[in-house]
């Protein structure tokens, strides 16, 4: 550390399960926190699950308490729909330049009452649902969102696109929605700077063997979370395109493994959760997981596995799968191993592609000035003294933006890096 | 003292106001006892409304606050505060939910208002019954007991230790370093074992706010967050015992290898040649890799999932050794032939397939198998095993058994000497399985390392800085505690002795008076879960702020 002003508030970037958990702890040692996020709400990924194995916990009743407590504490700065721009200095002198991307709705008069959305015009495909339902150009992402802040989205609101449209306005009781709010910069000087910006997953358009985007009710794992989720966009039925309910389902492992070139940990257990999601809707259902190692390491579960092969679910060791339309469903060809193809009928298929560092993670890495390592996830700077290092010593990286990991690794890395800040600069 | 009952409507701009007849629901509770003023205001919770509030509570000498407005998860802490500010105990506050649980979800006008003047009633007979309750204190210790010499217990040490934060750090072998010292190179990293711990164990050694207990256990813990009270035993030296305070206890006593003696068809201990990958760590350690002929072996099979089906779980990090072996094996003696029998190859991670890619190639074989039984035939060892398509054999000259990884003897002691539970596997349980990896039900109790669940030493070495985080984020030299406001109160005379609630209580809060024969509630240790007012046959444990009287009161006016 340099003779430089030394200043304690962290920057926390991404308010996804890793971000909050930092931010909370930091908060707790009386540290000023400045938790900034990129879309307009908190609890990244883990919001969009229904249910999180082994324990089957619902997830946003997992995470809510969290979130309100993160938005009631003082310490904490939550800034939505805000990116970072620029770093300079060193561990325990940093200037951070942020832009905060004007919402048009002023929070201190929005009550969340959602009546602007209704009159809106435009209607759009909703990203949070992976596009499986709509929604308005002034919009929250799902119902109940936290915090419970609407934002214009300016591509396609018709205001933006110069028509004279104040739909939106003219229903606020409230007079929140304010169109002449512009963005806004602003400079943070932190000591410290913890990084937990999440994933991607693996495009199977990418892999077109598998039928995705060409073959109805080929589902991603995002996609199928969501059709289950009771928040979601069929409020958790589970149905095909046409309506019908699905009378079997094949769900596919790996997919994209082969082409990162790596294993990306959770898909074997979010995989086997999925049959659970299944059968609790469809009890009849007839469920095949093709898969090529099962992947389940830890105390936990192994115990879910067994469980979930009491529900006369097939485990099927294939390689070469292909997807088919066949008939008014689907057909899996696979190779099981022994060299012999095998072919299966199926109504619905599910993919469970590979966990992938997010897009502006080199962006990022670069304004940090941190390395990213073969695979684009961020490297730590010594896997065996502690992977929440960085090479930039006062950046601190945790969750999936370091690898791929489940909640719990997350969470400890989140602890991890904020007892690595609190014992480096007390 | 007299009552003096404030009742405030929020109109919530038209969310409550245009589904709910407002002025009905202040005629109706207007004339109730003690209620001193009833209004609306077109929003509680803006600036405006919070400034209302306080100006309303000061000037009408209130003593009791209801608002009807929105969820208690949306404002009750917002209104508290509003109470705090304005002079009056936050507890002595109710708010009914007339919008997500009335406006929201009522169709009708006349049936929400009617719903709405229940609510708003209930509320208010149930605040007559409010008590205040305050903020406690209390003073802690911010030393901290380390457990476990290993790398994850030096690892927390060296991140807790400084001037005004000492560590006890104790280890029940005669050195530091735990089982890391036993191998030559870590996964996947192969960077060598000794660099990683010998310049720890120095850094231990140094540091003068780390005291080391070697050839030592922890014989009694006794108290809670902040202030534990602890008696370590030498167990040389004629068991001499040291007493300490301290104000929070990290378990970090790792793991041991499954014994392979229990699974008689791999033939350890009664074939030679036959060696757990312990063993073979210490013979590659010693530099040359021998048969008990002390020839080199030309061949050796490396065999996975040793207890795995016993054990009930996946050790995570067997078929990442067992690859580490390959290494081995492949560096000392270039010529060997080595064979992987594996169930699933379980390499998770960004790092791990690359090795594993990196460690086939010529002469190394791997083998999806089942059913193993191993025999000794001559000098070799025939392995006999099932693949997919049919059975075979293979003579080999030495089997390295890749066995799971399990708790430690003592895990079972130190958990009840430190009141948590043991879980899965008979690994310690942590409080949450997403959200709580570290913490345990008693406050001021980490687990890390291989004592929580197998894992490897990267993830090790991160959760003793996650516990280490936890320690300094809430353990701070001279600030005091606050422990939870609302725990449970057992009355003394109502108490029959039956100690159902020292049975279900999950934070080891409440003891027994052996004198008076009742239970008694150690109010820094309870949390306030109620687990013993369910349990309680005789209605003498209550939670505070959720009192049978508070609820009964409320519940009467509602159902009325």
């Amino acid at each position: 550390m340099s003779d430089k002003e030394q200043y304690t508030d962290v920057l926390v970037i991404g308010a996804g399960i890793a971000g909050i958990e930092a931010s909370l702890m930091l908060s707790t040692s009386d540290r000023k926190v400045h938790l900034i996020e990129k879309t307009s709400y908190t609890g990244g990924t883990v919001i969009k699950f229904e249910e999180v194995f082994s324990n089957m916990e619902c997830s946003t009743c997992m995470v809510s308490p969290i979130q309100q407590e993160l938005l009631q504490d003082k310490n904490i700065n939550l800034l939505i729909l805000t990116e970072i721009e620029e770093v300079k200095g060193s561990f325990g002198n940093f200037t951070a330049k942020i832009r905060k991307k004007a919402s048009y709705v002023d929070l201190q008069n929005c009550i969340g009452c959602n009546e602007c959305f209704e009159p809106c015009p435009v209607s759009l495909k909703n990203e949070f649902e992976e596009g499986l339902s709509e929604r308005k150009a002034i919009y929250v992402p799902c119902a109940g969102a936290l915090p419970n802040a609407p934002m214009i989205d300016t591509e396609h609101c018709l205001r933006f696109k110069g028509k004279d449209c104040r739909a939106c306005q003219e229903a606020c009781m409230f007079e929140a929605i304010d169109f002449n709010q512009k963005d806004e910069k602003l400079e943070l000087k932190v000591g410290a700077i913890i990084v937990a910006t999440g994933f991607n997953t693996f495009d199977p358009k990418q892999s077109p063997e598998y039928g995705y985007g060409k073959i109805d009710d080929v589902y991603t794992a995002f996609e199928f979370e969501r059709l289950y989720a009771s928040n979601g966009p069929t409020d958790g039925k589970i149905l095909l395109k046409n309506g019908e309910i699905p009378k079997s389902a094949a769900i596919i492992h790996c997919v994209g493994r082969d082409k990162k070139g790596y294993c990306s940990s959770v898909c074997c257990m979010y995989s086997l959760k999925f049959n659970h999601y299944l059968k609790s809707k469809i009890p009849e259902i007839k469920i095949s997981e093709f898969y090529t190692d099962l992947c389940i390491p830890g105390k936990s579960h192994q115990k879910f596995y067994e469980k979930m092969k009491e529900t006369g679910t097939d485990m099927i060791r294939a390689g070469e799968i292909e997807v088919t339309k066949q008939g008014k469903g689907m057909a899996v060809k696979y190779n099981n191993g022994n060299g012999k193809k095998s072919i299966l009928p199926v109504d619905m298929v599910i993919l469970s592609p590979a966990i992938e560092p997010n897009d502006d993670a080199s962006k990022l890495a670069k304004i940090l000035d941190i390395s990213l390592d073969e695979y684009g996830f961020f490297k730590e700077e010594n896997q065996d003294v502690s992977s929440v290092i960085t090479s930039n010593s006062g950046v601190f990286i945790a969750g999936c933006i370091q690898g791929p990991k489940n909640i719990q690794d997350s969470v400890s890395q989140a602890s991890a890096a904020v007892g690595k800040i609190l014992s480096l600069s007390r | 003292m007299e009552k003096k009952i404030g009742v405030y409507i929020c109109e919530c701009g038209p969310n409550i106001a245009e589904k709910i007849d407002i002025d009905k629901v202040i005629d109706a509770v207007s004339s109730l006892d003690d209620v001193n003023v009833v209004d609306r205001y077109k929003l509680l919770c803006s600036v405006d409304g919070k400034k209302f509030l306080e100006e309303q509570i000061k000037k009408q000498g209130l003593t009791h606050l209801v608002v009807a407005a929105c969820s208690p998860k949306q404002h009750e802490q917002t209104f508290m505060e509003v109470c705090e500010n304005a002079g009056i105990n936050p507890y002595l506050f109710q708010l009914a939910n007339i919008r997500e649980q009335c406006a929201w979800i009522t169709e009708d006008k006349d049936e929400a208002t009617k719903k709405a003047i229940i609510l708003v009633k209930a509320a208010i007979r149930r605040v007559r019954y409010h008590v205040s309750l305050e903020k406690k204190e209390i003073d802690s210790n911010p030393d901290v007991l380390v457990i476990g010499g290993g790398i994850a217990g030096i690892e927390a040490s060296l991140q807790l230790a400084s001037s005004d934060r000492k560590i006890y750090l104790v280890e029940k072998t005669s050195s530091l370093g735990g089982l890391i010292t036993n191998y030559e190179k870590t996964f996947p990293s192969m960077r060598s074992s000794s660099e990683i711990i010998k310049q720890k164990i120095q850094d231990v050694d140094k540091n003068e706010n780390i005291k080391v207990f070697t050839d030592s256990e922890v014989e009694e813990s006794l108290g809670f967050f902040g202030n534990f009270q602890v008696k370590v035993k030498k167990t040389t030296e004629e068991n001499e015992i040291v007493e300490f305070n301290v104000g929070a206890i990290v378990l970090a006593t790792g793991s041991t290898l499954f014994d392979p003696d229990e699974i008689p068809r791999y033939g350890y201990g009664k074939i030679d040649n036959v060696i757990t990958a312990f063993e073979f760590e210490k013979m590659n350690l010693s530099g040359v890799i021998l048969l008990k002929n002390n020839k080199p072996p030309k061949s050796v099979a490396i065999i996975h999932c040793v207890g795995r089906n016993e054990k009930g779980y996946c050790s995570e990090i067997c078929c990442m050794y067992s690859l580490k072996f390959v290494r081995y094996l492949k560096d000392k003696l270039p010529d060997v032939k080595v064979t992987n029998f594996y169930s699933d190859l379980c390499i998770p991670g960004k790092s791990d397939q690359k090795f594993y890619e990196e460690t086939k190639g010529k002469n190394v074989d791997f083998i999806r198998a089942t059913d193993l039984e191993i025999t000794k035939q001559g000098d070799k060892i025939n392995i006999k095993y099932k693949n997919e398509t049919n059975e075979n054999s293979l003579p080999i000259d030495m089997v390295i058994l890749s066995p799971a990884v399990e708790p430690t003897s003592d895990a079972f002691k130190l958990a009840e000497l430190t009141s948590i539970s043991l879980g899965d596997g008979g690994f310690f349980s942590e409080e949450h399985e997403k959200l709580g990896p570290v913490s345990t039900s008693t406050d001021g109790v980490y687990i890390v390392g291989c004592a929580q669940g197998p894992k490897n030493i990267s993830e090790t070495v991160v959760q003793a800085g996650a516990a280490t985080g936890k320690i300094l984020s809430s353990l701070i030299p001279g600030r005091k505690i606050e422990p939870e406001i609302k725990t449970s109160q057992i009355s003394e005379s109502f108490c029959i002795g039956c100690k159902n609630c020292i049975s279900v209580c999950s934070y080891g809060a409440i003891t027994f008076d052996e004198t008076r024969k009742i239970a008694v509630v150690n109010e820094v240790i309870c949390r306030g879960c109620g687990n013993c007012v369910a349990a309680c046959p005789s209605g003498a444990a209550n939670i505070k702020h959720f009192t049978f009287n508070q609820i009964y009161q409320e519940l009467m006016e509602a159902v009325k």
